[in-house]
């Protein structure tokens, strides 16, 4: 499935770490391919998918080489030149990316529909909502499964199965849907499987400068409360500052009003938007590549704000789970539209709360449910194959989450089935348009059976991303310490073009080889253990007196 | 829980405290809780209903007791005591509301009516009745009592009291004279009962020739010989009595050259390569303007002692490295920003705060100063030596550090107690000017030894199984320096040692023993401070050792990195690759280089210096870890050592996380490993004839050598509630400001000020 498009010699390479490197490109349809004979030799291999911008340096040579920079959506440039044009290369390397990078700019398809890798297992099966639900325990005598959604008429940018109290009934739906941004009306996204108290998802309700109001939506939200007989109040997480919520009234927006909504309590969680989110981490990418400064290096970090955004939208979660689960009380969480922040804030008190999602089948099942059947608009906040680089709706809200993932999982080593190595191959192919996980906005729009799942890969090679030392005490509330004190930029992530920043899991390789180790013995215990009993048998009918396994084996994933 | 008293959640567990406890638990009658005295402990002065500060707010976890002067400690006996904290490394000389008086930074009171706070000194007057006593320690506890309910008087007398005795006059006058005096005769009275002081310590404690002789031979420095011209000081009152010098110099030229250098600390031999090269540590000149030629002298012969005549490189560590003051004033502001109250207010501007302290940037330079002399040691085979002006500061740092990062022995339990003792110890570290026990002279109060801490830490950090001890032991290590019962770190220098000891001998009837250490003890001896299990929490489970050899029949064979990284090159299964890019790779092929001429123009990359190039080799290829390790000194890799700066702040107590959880699960599989060995070993030994056992690779003996074991069938699952960040130390029993459980956002909520009332009174309500 891969065409060879490009291909040409002498061209060369600016590594920003080793220097300029002479070597050969090849472009094909999924990916760059440059290869440098020099010593030490050297190979970058790019899915186009990655490209944010190519552009020419003009004041390159004064030699007439032609000179272009690529600018990447993983926190790293390129720059490469060759020689002023010669006949023997019809293309410049500029004219080839410009259209195979940009394929939805150029009426060609992303890779992902002619990837054809065919998998042991295939991953779109891993997330059934109804399996979800049921898990979960719904439905149950408060909250029903409605197929209202099913050919997305009451939205279209939720999935077709919801789930909503077993009180309303489907008009009212309807009636809710229209005093809801988007029509994203209240579901269940989870639910405390003693207390019930439960964690739903909405967009900001239609208020307006005049304070409208929706006798629906309100009877909504107090069956909501309602559902939950341990507590007497609903919690409304804002996720916006308070001024930007207020903002939002001038264009219809806004949010509940104490007084409107009965034993509501409404709390803003002051994350910023979109825009100061990407203004962030562009910031961060200046601080990080292509080198790191040798002094300064925190005060930069901090005029980043990143890890301050991190540490609140962590709060914001930590607030959620501590409110369902130790405050026993339902809570509803919205932003603007519900598909940014909201999801954030959902998936990540989520996995505080219900230790499925922190094993790797678990993980993939709220990403599914949370982030792609809700409607985060990853073909807008990514933009594949789209050359709009400058398009205001780009944004990483995505990698922010598995940001705050990676800082719990540095929190809590052990609770985790997963490793780090799983997260970073989940953000590669965020970008790289091999699968079709990430793809387009919504659900209705996602064209699952003509691509392949990112699940489908990960499943059929659990082993690469399992973390040894998980530990599966699934009952375990996770409550992180949401100060900076414990949040650390993620090495790993956000500077592993470095080649200075070795990557190093010396603990994660430690423990596999004493996993090894103990397995190798617990052989030969088991062997001589053997053989003693039969040579005992055969000399004389005593029993030997220790058990052939007087230990159980810590649980392990090897 | 033992009182009666409705159950209440805490904010170290989270969750209701379960009522299962309880049934399950016999319960156990109030104990009423007595101070525990040490022989020759006598109470000084005391004050009765004392409060200590645990929750500002509301009062409700505070505690009611007696507060205890002694001549040894700090005491609080609470009325009620506490429910048992489970797993918490507990001291057998210190209880957990104990502080020595060693241990006060500072003691300060606040009046009533004002809240003016005064600093207390020795022998300072009082002028008004304190309200409240803060005592900020030298581990980084802060710790509040208030005296609301106390008399006025008696709460003042107090409170001079520990003002008063934590500034000894005298060296003398330090507890540990008095109570190892004691323990002296009670050993011999009863010798049964009492431990052997030096028992079971292995450590070499260079004091004697055959220590050195031993460390050269171990190192191969057959061009090196002992010398003993410095017996009974007479050359130099800092260095030990007994030193290592090359062997073509002769005594009499040591002793002629040494009369040049400050306090005739002459050229003192630390480590020598096997290729080698030599470490040397040496002072500066008493005048410097003087003649060169001893410095030359000693130089040439370090230079014979090379196997190939290599030349020496001088590394003057006072032009390249902080002094001891920027150090110092590191220390209190980074020590500042971590211990400041409330927990919110350096939230804000935390990283620039950690930054501007230059903690870290100073051990980064430390480290990075010491891979420099590795890199001359290894890369260039050419002898270094350190030079410093005394001699007695810096160079400690940087020549332990050079040693840890060349020799793994260093980094084995007892090799790296052997290495402080050399290095620190017996090389003269002022430890009674740097941890300034008698608070005279604040301006030679440095924290070199714990700025070495850090070092190895950031080591432990980036190589975990390279290191036979875990960072608890460098934490307990470090709080040892502040009980003044062990002779490591009381002393300038051994002659000091060697002197006060004589003459204290003399007071107390104790006969001169040709080993002094026998009455006061070492460190060393961690029996004296801690249980035998306890002591099992310095054991790292992921130590490569040398007899921690791999599986040998299995996949795995040494411990090597992996070069898996996440790299540019995206992983896709390998058939996809055949597919498409495999077949046109063989139509590469290069013509001739014009890399050179655009390097000029274009390349961003400077030229590699040699030892650039020799780091970058070494990062290149798999670390070894019984091999040369060098630390990443980029300051993303230099972070602060939480479990040191962070262990006592209730608010940054991860619950159930922190690397003990990882710990908790690797000590349990190599439990289990040790018990299938030795399993091995009783089949082994049970069936002498042609049973197809391998030879083990001798696993220790001792079962015990992991706090946590495997659980065996009948166990439940062990449960992690003990696990946090603090592990083996516990913030409970501090000031805590949380607002909200365990996130301090209050601060980032200015818009929604109207919920914070709410949300504190629903927390209440459970």
């Amino acid at each position: 499935t891969f065409k060879y498009i490009y291909y040409a010699h002498d061209i060369t390479y600016f590594c920003p770490f080793t220097g300029a490197l002479r070597g050969t490109v090849m472009v094909t349809n999924y990916r760059l391919f440059f290869k440098s004979m020099d010593r030490p030799a050297f190979m970058l291999d790019m899915p186009l998918g990655v490209v944010s911008r190519v552009e020419k340096i003009g004041n390159a040579s004064t030699r007439g080489d032609v000179s272009y920079g690529v600018v990447c959506k993983d926190m790293r440039n390129l720059r490469f030149a060759h020689k002023q044009l010669e006949e023997t290369i019809k293309k410049s390397i500029f004219e080839v990316l410009m259209k195979f990078a940009f394929p939805v700019s150029n009426g060609l398809q992303i890779f992902a529909f002619e990837y054809g890798q065919v998998f042991p297992e295939n991953g779109w099966k891993v997330y059934d909502p109804i399996a979800e639900y049921k898990r979960q325990g719904i439905p149950n005598e408060s909250w029903r499964i409605t197929k209202v959604n099913d050919h997305f008429e009451l939205c279209d940018t939720y999935p077709s199965t919801l789930v909503v109290p077993v009180n309303i009934p489907d008009e009212e739906l309807k009636r809710v849907a229209a005093f809801r941004a988007k029509g994203r009306i209240p579901v269940l996204s989870w639910i405390h499987p003693e207390s019930q108290a439960t964690v739903t998802r909405c967009s900001q309700p239609m208020v307006g400068v005049n304070g409208k109001r929706s006798k629906e939506d309100e009877k909504y939200l107090q069956a909501i409360m309602d559902a939950n007989a341990q507590s007497h109040k609903l919690f409304i997480f804002d996720a916006r500052p308070s001024v930007n919520a207020a903002a939002n009234k001038m264009k219809g927006g806004g949010y509940e009003s104490e007084d409107a909504y009965q034993n509501a309590e409404l709390v803003f969680l002051d994350i910023h938007n979109i825009h100061v989110m990407r203004e962030s981490l562009r910031k961060l990418k200046d601080v990080v590549y292509p080198n790191i400064e040798d002094s300064h290096w925190l005060s930069n970090l901090e005029s980043t704000h990143w890890l301050e955004h991190i540490k609140l939208i962590l709060a914001g979660a930590l607030r959620i789970a501590d409110k369902v689960e130790s405050g026993k009380t339902s809570v509803v969480v919205h932003c603007s539209d519900g598909w940014d922040r909201t999801a954030q804030l959902t998936s990540l008190s989520m996995l505080m709360l219900d230790g499925f999602y922190r094993t790797i089948r678990g993980f993939e099942v709220l990403l599914e449910k949370e982030w792609l059947s809700f409607g985060h608009r990853f073909q807008l906040r990514i933009g594949h194959g789209d050359k709009n680089h400058t398009d205001a709706d780009r944004s990483p809200v995505f990698i922010q989450f598995i940001d705050c993932v990676w800082q719990l999982t540095r929190q809590f080593p052990a609770a985790f089935e997963f490793n780090e190595y799983f997260l970073v191959t989940i953000l590669e192919h965020l970008y790289s348009c091999l699968f079709g996980t990430f793809l387009c906005n919504s659900e209705q729009q996602r064209l699952k059976e003509r691509t392949v799942s990112l699940w489908s890969y990960i499943n059929s090679q659990l082993e690469e991303f399992t973390n040894p030392m998980y530990v599966n005490y699934s009952n375990q509330v996770l409550f992180p310490v949401v100060s900076l004190r414990h949040l650390e930029l993620w090495v790993g992530y956000y500077i592993r073009w470095n080649p200075r920043m070795k990557p190093q899991e010396p603990i994660h390789q430690r423990h596999k080889e004493l996993l090894a180790k103990r397995a190798e013995l617990q052989k030969r215990v088991d062997e001589l253990q053997r053989e003693v009993t039969n040579r005992s048998v055969s000399s004389s009918s005593e029993r030997p007196s220790s058990p052939t396994r007087s230990i159980t084996p810590v649980q392990t994933f090897v | 829980m033992f009182s009666g008293k409705p159950v209440k959640a805490t904010f170290k567990c989270y969750l209701p405290p379960a009522q299962t406890d309880v049934k399950t638990s016999p319960i156990e009658p109030p104990i009423k809780l007595e101070p525990r005295f040490l022989p020759g402990e006598i109470i000084v002065n005391e004050a009765n209903f004392v409060r200590k500060c645990i929750s500002p707010d509301n009062g409700q976890d505070d505690l009611w007791g007696r507060l205890i002067c002694t001549n040894f400690k700090v005491s609080f006996i609470p009325q009620e005591p506490p429910p048992k904290q489970k797993a918490q490394l507990s001291h057998l000389l210190l209880g957990q509301h104990d502080i020595s008086l060693t241990c006060l930074e500072q003691v300060v009171t606040v009046n009533d009516t004002r809240g003016k706070r005064k600093v207390l000194g020795s022998n300072k007057k009082l002028k008004f009745n304190p309200a409240e006593l803060i005592l900020y320690c030298k581990d980084l506890r802060v710790i509040r009592f208030c005296f609301d309910e106390a008399g006025p008087e008696s709460a003042k007398k107090v409170c001079l009291a520990i003002a008063h005795y934590s500034h000894p006059a005298d060296l003398h006058l330090l507890f540990g004279f008095e109570y190892q005096g004691l323990r002296y005769h009670e050993y011999k009275a009863n010798p049964v009962n009492g431990s052997d002081p030096k028992g079971g310590t292995q450590i070499p404690f260079f004091d004697r020739p055959s220590d050195w002789d031993r460390e050269i031979k171990r190192t191969g420095a057959s061009e090196w010989r002992v010398c003993s011209i410095n017996e009974e000081y007479v050359i130099s009152h800092s260095l030990p009595e007994y030193i290592v010098v090359p062997v073509s110099l002769t005594d009499q030229e040591v002793k002629q050259y040494s009369t040049s250098f400050s306090d005739g600390r002459v050229a003192l031999w630390c480590w020598n390569h096997r290729n080698g090269s030599a470490l040397v540590r040496m002072a500066g000149l008493k005048d410097p303007l003087a003649q060169k030629k001893p410095v030359e002298k000693i130089l040439t012969a370090i230079t014979k002692s090379h196997r190939q005549r290599q030349e020496v490189i001088l590394s003057d560590l006072d032009k390249s490295l902080p002094n001891i003051q920027d150090i110092q004033s590191a220390f209190v502001k980074a020590r500042q920003i971590c211990t400041l109250d409330p927990f919110e207010e350096s939230e804000e501007r935390w990283l620039s705060a950690i930054e501007n302290s230059r903690w870290l940037e100073y051990i980064r330079m430390f480290l990075k100063h010491s891979a420099e002399v590795v890199y001359n040691l290894e890369g260039r085979n050419v002898s270094v030596v350190l030079l410093e002006e005394e001699d007695r500061d810096l160079n400690c740092v940087v020549s332990s550090l050079v040693q840890l990062m060349l020799d793994p022995h260093y980094r084995s339990l007892n090799g790296f107690q052997s290495l402080v003792q050399k290095e620190w110890v017996m090389a003269g570290h002022r430890f009674l000017d740097r941890c300034n026990h008698l608070k005279k002279n604040d301006n030679k109060e440095s924290p070199l030894f714990t700025l070495f801490l850090d070092c190895v830490w950031q080591m432990t950090n980036q190589y975990p199984a390279a290191f036979e001890f875990t960072e608890a032991y460098l934490t307990v290590l470090s709080d040892s320096m502040w009980i003044p019962l062990f002779s490591t770190f009381l002393f300038n220098s051994s002659k000091q040692c060697n002197d006060l000891l004589q003459e204290f001998a003399k007071n107390k009837a104790i006969p001169q023993d040709e080993n002094h250490t026998v009455f006061f003890p070492p460190v060393w001896n961690w029996s004296q401070q801690f249980s035998s299990r306890d002591q099992t929490l310095f054991n790292n489970p992921m130590y490569v050792g040398k007899g921690a050899a791999c599986v040998q029949n299995g996949e795995v064979k040494t411990f090597q990195r992996t070069k898996k990284a996440f790299s540019s090159t995206m992983r896709i299964p390998s058939t996809s690759h055949r597919n498409g890019v495999r077949a046109e790779e063989e139509h590469f092929h290069r013509r001739g280089s014009l890399v050179s001429e655009l390097k000029a123009d274009f390349s961003p990359v400077k030229d590699e210096s040699p030892s650039e190039r020799f780091f970058r080799d070494w990062f290149s290829r798999p670390a070894d870890q019984q091999g040369l390790l060098i630390p990443l000194v980029l300051p993303s890799h230099v972070v602060l050592w939480k479990l040191f700066f962070l262990r006592w702040v209730p608010e940054a107590c991860i619950p159930h996380g922190g690397p003990a959880t990882v710990y908790h699960k690797v000590s349990q599989l190599v439990d289990e490993i040790e018990t299938l060995q030795s399993k091995l070993r009783q089949y082994k030994g049970a069936s002498p004839r042609g049973t197809p056992v391998p030879s083990s690779s001798g696993p220790p003996k001792d079962q015990t050598r992991m706090y946590f074991k495997a659980t065996s069938p009948g166990d439940s699952p062990a449960s992690p509630d003990i696990l946090n960040s603090s592990f083996p130390f516990s913030p409970v029993g501090n000031l805590c400001r949380r607002s909200v459980q365990g996130t301090p956002i209050s601060k980032f909520l200015n818009g929604a000020k109207t919920w914070l009332s709410t949300e504190t009174l629903s927390n209440d309500t459970f």
